[in-house]
């Protein structure tokens, strides 16, 4: 029995310079109890398509053929219904569980009262015993206590904030949940837990189950049919092993091979060094220890980053586990609480201007945010030759001009196709690749790379890696890495360290630390990996909570070194 | 909720109109309102300009026309009618209120941008400093003007007026504008602490831009709407509060404003005697003033945030 019947339809949006088709003939049927995933980039119409059966599209979208059905409501064109019918099937029948929780809970409301307010839409008076029983064991279902229902959302956590919503989007048993991205936001651990639990909350009231995402490793756990979309069309559909093992579609095979594994050759291939010849260590850390009122960011870490040859050095941990704040130390951004950062001997929170001059020019970095890298009042190049002008580089405009062209065609990007853009008119990817061409064109001795891959659309996340280990190997910058994606760490770098609540859990060469775990912690962050493997299981939700238990239980604050390598020595003291 | 219901299923209907009003917003500076509002207010200084080149602007003296004579086509209370060489009457000191418009009109908007420009640009300083330099220099910023919101405005020109006896217009702006700079402070503060933390700033930091080239160059340019919105709100104020004083007697005794004129017509009973042109005329002028303002902000909002346009 199918809950949900798409019969070819197309969307359209008619904007003022001609309609564009989001979607185009799409048919399918969601299983009662089933769950269907909807994978593709950004733009593929994967929202836009499971909006059109909620009827919800952004205006001034609309469907310009085709027909919905959902079961329950018998013949009837869900498109057809009008606006009172409509809001009476919204959460009743079909419940969308949107992709940032941080934003879509009311800020004042108490969780119980979010919870009544759909109740209340739908069934009308209800006792208010009644709502309490009702609000307790839905909150109960998806693992809460019941007394989060007393508490407000600035109260919770992102994962128990995105519970509360699957709460609040099976409190009346609908016959099908939409699932936008829900985890898109979490950490691996938070995702594998939130993802458990939405399964098991569907199965137990038997609803059907959209999962809207881009992430193959995520689909392979979580669906059992997947739909692959690509520009408003359905390219692929069948069932998860089928599409996985024996993929079709260039753009499915694309899209599969786009999840690095652990294990293995590296899908990098080491090109032999560029040795700088610059002896002597490069960055220190002298038991930095960094403090934001009570919390302890960073708990005393001193290391010492050789600079002869150039490596790249991963930090790895979850939110909160401090390696950002490792970062903006690094950068100078922020003052270590105790402690003293230096590069190349000078300490670098005591640099004169004309130090601090040369510091800038040699540390330069990459951020997570490609879209916020740019000033949107500039065309790109302005973030691309302002520090080339800056620094002494430029021997006059032509020369800038020159390097600009020379540093977009080291990262593969046409820089007639980039250059003299504002950054609105480029993809995501082009201008992470062209923040990595500004690094190239300073030549700094270090990069601090932040999280560089993890806004970009997945097909084009390795390419990027590949543009930051050339700029190792072929231009002989040392990197530090900062990523919360074990398998990308896994495979880019020369030495691993895992970062648990501000300190180094467990460091080492990657086939060590990520391909044979020893630490608790390190183990956790591995098995919620979704894999893209079907025989490799993710495991229940039980045994992600005795994971976390046995961190719990202590033994986490010792280090776990897992080997040397020449020119990076860590030392943790207390 | 209700917005999204009728528009997922329907075909909008598109109307050759409706598309050219889309078409519109390809560039947003061609925004009605903003078009409107920036017209009237042209339409004033025009009239100031124009006044002074065709107009005998003598005819502000005292004494220089005959009394209370209505604008053409009307009569007054004595049974006379208009003459075309006072077209839009005259006041009861026998000046010609064409004349006085022509000259006190521009002098009123002149107050209100004087003031507002002086108010944003320590404003803007201000709110650059504490949101960017943060720290004690915050504190003070921040606390000082929390503390100058809080004091009537009108209270203090007041006695500031009335002991300086006559003032020049330059020095009365200058007055306002000491009551002009809290707000703007506030919302620039507030913008650059989310800006100070925003990517591209980070990546001025990395490129060894200094303080003066991350505020001015970076920061500023992506601030003009807000900057725009709020200077265009505080020339409102300014005028209202100038205007505020005129009527009360205070302000500028010997040049003439829109104020002033209402505050004489009202000093010498010209409501009773149904010399409406008198305080009628001005206050018009003062009304299409702040619709003219108002309209450009409202455009401008339109421009800085898309949002806000609809079809």
């Amino acid at each position: 029995m199918t809950i949900l019947d798409i019969n070819n339809i197309s969307i359209d949006f008619p904007t003022s310079k001609g309609v564009v088709h989001a979607v185009s003939n799409f048919s399918l049927s969601v299983p009662q109890g089933r769950r269907v995933g909807f994978i593709g980039e950004s733009g593929s119409g994967k929202t836009t398509t499971a909006l059109a059966a909620m009827r919800m599209l952004a205006a001034p979208g609309y469907v310009s053929e085709g027909e919905i059905h959902l079961h329950s409501l018998g013949d009837t064109n869900v498109l057809k219904l009008s606006d009172d019918e409509m809001r009476r099937v919204r959460l009743k029948k079909i419940a969308y569980i949107p992709q940032g929780a941080m934003n879509s809970l009311n800020p004042v409301m108490r969780i119980e009262n979010q919870i009544w307010d759909g109740i209340v839409a739908h069934e009308g008076r209800v006792e208010q015993g009644e709502l309490e029983r009702r609000s307790r064991t839905v909150l109960e279902s998806v693992g809460l206590p019941a007394s989060v229902g007393q508490l407000y959302p600035h109260e919770l956590s992102g994962g128990m904030k995105q519970r509360v919503c699957i709460a609040i989007g099976v409190c009346l048993k609908p016959d099908l949940l939409i699932a936008d991205e829900p985890t898109s936001a979490l950490d691996v651990i938070t995702q594998r837990q939130v993802m458990q639990t939405l399964r098991e909350v569907q199965e137990t009231i038997g609803a059907g189950l959209i999962l809207i995402g881009h992430d193959m490793g995520l689909m392979a756990q979580s669906v059992d049919d997947l739909a692959v979309m690509k520009l408003g069309k359905l390219v692929e559909y069948g069932t998860v092993r089928q599409i996985i093992e024996d993929p079709q579609h260039g753009y499915t095979r694309q899209l599969i091979s786009s999840v690095p594994l652990v294990g293995g050759e590296s899908f990098i291939k080491s090109a032999p060094a560029v040795l700088r010849g610059e002896a002597g260590p490069l960055l220190e850390f002298d038991r930095v220890t960094k403090r934001y009122g009570e919390i302890t960011a960073l708990h005393p870490l001193s290391f010492s980053l050789d600079g002869e040859q150039p490596k790249i050095i991963s930090v790895v941990g979850q939110s909160g586990s401090g390696k950002s704040t490792m970062g903006s130390l690094m950068l100078g951004f922020t003052a270590p609480s105790e402690g003293r950062v230096t590069f190349r001997g000078k300490d670098i929170n005591r640099l004169s201007t004309q130090d601090s001059l040369t510091f800038r020019k040699d540390v330069q970095a990459v951020f997570q945010d490609p879209y916020a890298c740019f000033n949107p009042f500039y065309r790109v190049d302005h973030a691309l030759s302002f520090p080339f002008k800056r620094f002494g580089l430029s021997k006059g405009s032509a020369h800038t001009r020159k390097a600009m062209e020379d540093a977009c065609h080291a990262v593969g990007l046409d820089p007639t196709l980039v250059l003299r853009r504002y950054p609105h008119q480029l993809s995501g990817g082009q201008r992470q690749r062209l923040i990595v061409a500004r690094a190239l064109m300073l030549s700094p001795k270090l990069l601090i790379a932040d999280e560089p891959v993890s806004m970009v659309d997945a097909s084009l996340r390795a390419t990027i890696l590949k543009n930051i280990h050339d700029l190792k190997d072929k231009h002989g910058i040392s990197i530090l890495y900062i990523t919360h994606d074990l398998a990308t760490a896994y495979h880019v770098s020369d030495y691993v360290m895992v970062l648990y609540h501000g300190r180094v859990v467990e460091a080492g060469p990657p086939k060590e630390v990520i391909g044979a775990p020893q630490h608790p912690y390190t183990r956790l962050l591995i098995d919620s990996i979704p894999w893209p493997d079907l025989d490799r299981d993710w495991g229940s939700a039980e045994e992600a909570q005795k994971g976390l238990e046995a961190l719990a239980e202590g033994k986490a604050a010792d280090t776990v070194f897992r080997g040397d390598i020449p020119g990076f020595d860590l030392s943790v003291r207390a | 909720m209700t917005t999204h219901n009728t528009a997922g299923v329907a075909k909008p209907d598109l109307t050759a109109r409706q598309i050219r009003r889309m078409k519109r917003f390809d560039n947003p500076w061609r925004n009605p309102k903003l078009i409107w509002g920036a017209g009237l207010m042209l339409g004033i200084v025009t009239l100031g300009i124009l006044g002074r080149l065709f107009w005998n602007t003598d005819l502000v003296f005292t004494g220089s026309a005959p009394l209370k004579l209505p604008p053409i086509g009307f009569e007054n209370l004595r049974g006379q009618s208009g003459q075309a060489g006072f077209p839009l009457g005259t006041d009861g000191a026998g000046r010609d209120l064409l004349a006085l418009i022509v000259i006190g009109a521009p002098n009123s908007l002149f107050v209100g941008l004087l003031a507002s420009v002086i108010g944003m640009s320590i404003g803007i300083f201000l709110g650059f400093s504490a949101g960017f330099l943060g720290g004690r220099k915050d504190d003070t910023i921040r606390i000082l003007s929390d503390v100058m919101i809080t004091i009537p405005p009108l209270l203090i020109l007041v006695v500031f007026q009335a002991a300086f006896g006559d003032v020049s217009l330059t020095l009365m702006a200058i007055l306002i504008a000491a009551f002009m700079w809290q707000s703007p402070t506030r919302l620039i503060r507030a913008q650059v602490l989310s800006m100070r933390e925003s990517g591209y700033v980070q990546m001025a930091r990395l490129s060894g831009a200094s303080t003066m080239h991350i505020m001015f160059r970076e920061m500023m340019p992506n601030l003009v709407p807000y900057l725009f919105g709020s200077f265009i709100a505080n020339v409102t104020t300014a005028i209202v509060t100038a205007v505020g004083l005129e009527v009360l007697g205070l302000g500028p005794q010997r040049i003439p404003t829109l104020g002033r004129i209402i505050y004489e017509a009202i000093n010498s009973g010209a409501l009773i005697q149904n010399l409406w042109w008198w305080w009628g005329l001005p206050t018009i002028l003062l009304g299409l003033m702040f619709i003219g303002l108002l309209l450009i902000n409202l455009g401008l909002d339109e421009v800085s945030n898309p949002r806000l346009r609809k079809l």
